[in-house]
């Protein structure tokens, strides 16, 4: 077995300052909302971690998660961990491909059997083995064959946490998600679309440090960052309770920066921490550039009613089915009256 | 489906036409009963104006009465003053009602639609343990007064724990308090709350026969 | 079960007219068994059942605010005396029976068959402890009309024989002999000569055809009979083509009381048909209250259609002829305060003419606290002055009024109700009151001025 440096070793190589480095256990600890006693613990964990070995499959998905970890502006601490831990496939990143991709998979099975990590992005299709295959192994195929070995698996994005867009309606390929079909390995989700990078390597800090997935929520999401909603987070927060909202994108109230409740902002029921730790390196997040919540992290995103469809508006169908009612009640009204009468009229003979 | 998809998609749609069809076969059942006409020679009008008169007039304690009636009618006030104000002036719901019917209004501050729902209880409470201790509400007390009285607190408070986060968490409180709109829009035409839409008759009739006979109203 | 004999001799030594108290009380009628009772009070609850009706029993919230504003609870604090409360059983009849939802309710028995032991209860409530004054249906915030409800629910109890004994002699003799007190056309004559002798006043009787056709109640006849000479005075100086007639005079109508359709109609019928005979163009009511309902505002549904004349009320009467300056009084140097007839203020609408008739003699007129509409019942209306075991209940809640007119400290009190009038002479017998009722139309008579105007 070849030697595996730490992941400290792999980040001093890449110039990363132990400054920097110590900054990055901070932020991290806060964000499980751990004690600072726990820094140091966090930082030898993962210094002194021998690079675990990640199998990242990817399948019906459009590569924005991968895109958010690794396209950002500028090199991160975050991207660095996630570069120094062992990608022993994932195939958009890496170089091989067909056969000789698929051999380095197996090869990382066997090598690290029990304890290997797989991270899984986009849904996998179970109407037609067909529509999406890799190297002619369908999708369904490779995951079950793939977490056999695996300590944990990681659903990335929304697509593989609860079927995303593909798993919309009418869900064309039977598109489902990783805990549908993985049910005897621990399966953590890190919705988003796409997930915040910071949460995703959060996730493997906590992994790397304690040796166990974190707390989770009844979506199978860590609790320690989707367990408030981006509403109750909100700098805009205030607003809602005063009652000030925009009305429109362009009126005084979105130039003031009121609560965007009205335009359709599903932060009230989406949990996800854009709201603390923001994106780009804690810049902003969509509602403070202007933009309601989508509510990406949530299940079913797409199908809860337009995203500029105010939250509380209810979802129930067409006025002929109330039209339909109103037909039936004045039926039944005059139904009713006529034994009524027809009571009185009886009565009113026989008296 | 989530447990708020179910709320505010089949639930409450199930409510709105249970809602609908009960109230029309109320009001239908009761005008089709059908009445005699009244050949007395008439004093005054007894027509549309003078039930729309009454309908007015006895929102208001005629002044003999004030004295006797002030406790259980201040807080009656307080109830619909405040069921209105809770259901029609806060945005959310004001949300919901444009985009059900696509009209909007302005609404009141989010704070002043929580106190306001909080008076709003306390009167429903004063107004329960008044009808559980007068012996006179003792004794014409009924079943429907106590479960028409829980089905309207119910959104109540359910409606003011959401802003609390308590007990569940947002979605679900959103959803419980959908669920318990949707019961009470059940129950409504079936009980006492028919008074919603019973008032226009009750005081209607009143107004109609009695001020044709030019009599008080 | 007994039928009752109807044989009383009528106390004329007390304050009211009334039967003497009968030494058993027969408060059952006929021979029904049980089962044949609740069905008549169930057939006579439901044919009332109307929209209008419909609509107020459904629209009942339970507020109990008529509590408040009946003067029998006022004045006992006892909860049966809620107002909603005395027509509950009607009210079950209406849910069980014809009401929207009342499958459900006789499938699943959330309203249960009325019993004949409840029957028996409310009969206390719906007799002895509500005089129709109507106070009810003004403080309740539905606008619903009790007091009319209870008229209603008496057909019901009427027919199931179970009335108050005194109440059901009453009617039955008014309905065998065309007077509650036994008037028969010849007494009424006799009176009549009697009182045209007394007050050298000519009293037109039987003319062939007359404009107007005047009436009287058997208690002014027998106890207040200056009433007829009143009338006739002002009748005479009014200039006016008028008859009191031997086929229509009696004015009462113990049918609508007592809660028989079919005798009040024969009442009503009587008079239209005697005005109709003569070619009246106005019925003159006498000072009775519940016979200006009956007439003014059910007669002519009695009659099926409209009827051919207008029906006053002395009162209104009056307060015309004075207004158009056909009669003319003499100014009043007293101060008056007015006790309304229920029947004919709160629930008639003629609450106006007493006061211009007031303004006329020019009295100093002092209207009582919550006077006029929301005048607190003399206690004997709807029929209960007859009630002999209502007697301590009656004089109980007599207080309140006793209150309302002392405290106007008027020197007189008038009123235009003989109804009215002897229950005041009786609680005024009882509690040695200081105030005793006189008569508005007795008033105007003793104050013509002589000679048309």
């Amino acid at each position: 077995m070849k030697y595996r440096p730490t992941v400290g070793e792999i980040l001093q190589a890449k110039g990363v300052s132990r400054r920097g480095f110590l900054k990055y256990c901070a932020t991290t600890a806060s964000l499980l909302a751990l004690p600072p006693s726990m820094i140091p613990r966090i930082a030898n964990a993962i210094e002194s971690a021998r690079r675990p070995s990640v199998i990242w499959l990817s399948f019906q998905e459009c590569t924005g998660c991968t895109e958010s970890l690794t396209r950002s502006a500028s090199p991160t601490v975050e991207g660095l961990i996630f570069d120094a831990i062992s990608l022993d496939y994932h195939h958009t990143l890496q170089a091989a491909s067909g056969d000789q991709a698929e051999a380095a998979r197996h090869a990382a099975m066997e090598e690290n059997d029990g304890s290997y990590l797989v991270l899984v992005d986009g849904s996998i299709p179970t109407g037609n083995p067909g529509y999406s295959t890799i190297a002619g192994i369908s999708n369904v195929d490779m995951l079950m064959d793939t977490v056999k070995g695996a300590a944990a698996v990681v659903a990335i994005g929304s697509c593989a946490a609860f079927g995303g867009l593909p798993g919309a309606d009418p869900n064309p390929t039977g598109a489902v998600s990783v805990q549908d079909l993985v049910t005897d390995k621990p399966v953590v989700n890190v919705p988003g679309c796409p997930p915040i990078p910071m949460v995703m390597t959060a996730v493997l800090a906590q992994f790397l440090t304690f040796g166990q997935i974190p707390d989770l929520d009844k979506h199978g999401r860590p609790l320690a960052f989707f367990g408030n909603t981006i509403h109750d987070r909100c700098y805009r927060r205030p607003f809602y309770e005063q009652g000030k909202f925009a009305e429109t994108f362009d009126d005084e109230g979105a130039k003031a920066g009121w609560c965007l409740y009205k335009l359709g902002c599903k932060g009230p029921t989406t949990y996800n921490a854009c709201a603390t730790v923001k994106w780009n390196q804690g810049t902003s997040f969509p509602i403070e550039s202007g933009h309601p919540c989508l509510g990406c992290s949530e299940p079913k995103f797409w199908d809860k009613g337009g995203f500029y469809q105010p939250l509380s508006t209810g979802h129930f169908g067409s006025g002929a089915t109330v039209a339909g009612a109103a037909v039936a009640g004045v039926a039944l009204g005059a139904v009713a009256a006529a034994a009524g009468r027809r009571r009185k009229a009886k009565y009113t003979k026989e008296a | 489906m989530d447990l708020l998809e179910f709320a505010r998609g089949p639930a409450l749609q199930f409510a709105a036409l249970v809602l609908v069809a009960g109230t029309l076969w109320r009001i239908v059942g009761i005008a089709f009963l059908g009445k005699k006409p009244d050949y007395s020679e008439p004093r005054g009008p007894g027509g549309l104006g003078a039930a729309l008169k009454v309908i007015w007039t006895r929102a208001f304690t005629a002044e003999p009465f004030k004295k006797a009636t002030l406790y259980p009618k201040i807080m009656a006030y307080v109830m619909h003053i405040g069921l209105f104000a809770t259901i029609f002036l806060f945005t959310p719901h004001i949300v919901f009602f444009e985009g059900w019917m696509g009209l909007d209004w302005p609404g009141l501050p989010n704070n002043v639609i929580y106190f306001i729902g909080v008076a709003t209880v306390v009167s429903g409470f004063a107004l329960i343990i008044r009808r559980a201790t007068s012996p006179v509400l003792k004794l014409i007390s009924n079943f429907d007064d106590y479960f028409s009285w829980f089905v309207t607190m119910l959104p109540l408070v359910t409606g003011l724990l959401i802003p609390v986060r308590a007990l569940f968490r947002y979605e679900d409180l959103l959803a419980i308090h959908i669920l318990s709109v949707a019961l009470l829009l059940i129950w409504l035409p079936f009980g006492k709350l028919g008074h919603t839409f019973l008032v226009f008759m009750t005081r209607g009739t009143t107004g109609m026969v009695f001020e044709r006979r030019g009599a008080k109203t | 079960m007994t039928t009752v004999d109807g044989r009383h001799t009528i106390d004329r030594e007390a304050e009211r007219i009334a039967y003497k108290p009968p030494e058993v009380r027969h408060d059952k009628q006929g021979d029904m068994s049980t089962e044949e009772r609740v069905e008549m009070a169930m057939r006579h609850f439901v044919k009332n059942f109307n929209t209008q009706t419909a609509s107020y029993l459904d629209g009942c919230l339970h507020c109990g605010m008529c509590a408040d504003a009946c003067h029998y609870h006022v004045r006992t604090d006892d909860p049966r005396y809620t107002p909603i409360w005395k027509i509950e059983l009607f009210k079950q009849a209406y849910k069980r029976e014809v009401g929207p939802f009342a499958f459900f309710y006789r499938l699943f028995g959330f309203k249960k068959k009325v019993t004949v032991e409840q029957l028996e209860e409310w009969q206390h409530l719906l007799y002895d402890s509500c005089t129709v004054c109507g106070r009810c249906s003004l403080v309740c915030p539905m606008g619903i009309d009790i007091a009319g409800m209870v008229s209603m629910a008496r057909h019901g109890m009427f027919k199931a024989g179970l009335i108050p004994h005194e109440l059901h002699e009453t009617a039955k003799k008014a309905a065998e002999t065309g007077s509650p007190l036994g008037v028969t056309p010849e007494k009424f004559e006799e009176r009549l000569e009697w009182m045209a002798d007394e007050h050298e006043v000519d009293i037109p009787l039987n003319v062939e055809k007359a404009d107007v056709l005047a009436v009287m109640s058997s208690i002014e006849i027998q106890k207040y009979p200056e009433s007829m000479a009143a009338t006739a005075k002002i009748l005479n100086a009014a200039g006016e083509s008028w008859t009191f007639r031997t086929d229509g005079y009696e004015a009462t109508n113990f049918g609508m009381l007592s809660g028989n359709v079919e005798w009040q109609k024969e009442a009503s019928m009587k008079l239209i048909d005697t005005a109709i005979k003569i070619g009246a163009k106005r019925l003159v009511l006498p000072e009775c209250g519940h016979a200006y309902m009956a007439m003014r505002w059910m007669g002519a549904n009695m009659y099926g259609k409209p009827l051919p004349f207008t029906v006053q009320h002395i009162s209104e009467y009056l307060a015309e002829a004075l207004n158009e300056g056909r009669i003319k009084v003499r100014k009043v140097d007293k101060s008056v305060t007015y006790h309304d007839p229920c029947q004919v203020s709160r629930r008639g609408g003629a609450t106006q003419a007493a006061r211009d008739v007031l303004k006329h003699l020019g009295v100093d007129f002092r209207e009582m606290p919550n006077g006029g509409d929301y005048n607190w019942c003399c206690g004997g209306g709807g029929g209960v002055v007859t009630i002999k075991r209502a007697d301590e209940l009656r004089h109980r809640v007599f207080k309140l009024k006793m209150d309302q007119v002392e405290s106007t400290e008027a020197d007189e009190l008038l009123s235009s109700c003989a109804n009215c009038r002897q229950s005041f002479d009786d609680s005024q017998q009882h509690f040695n009151w200081s105030y005793k009722m006189g008569s508005l139309l007795e008033t105007v008579a003793e104050n013509l001025e002589e000679g048309k105007a």
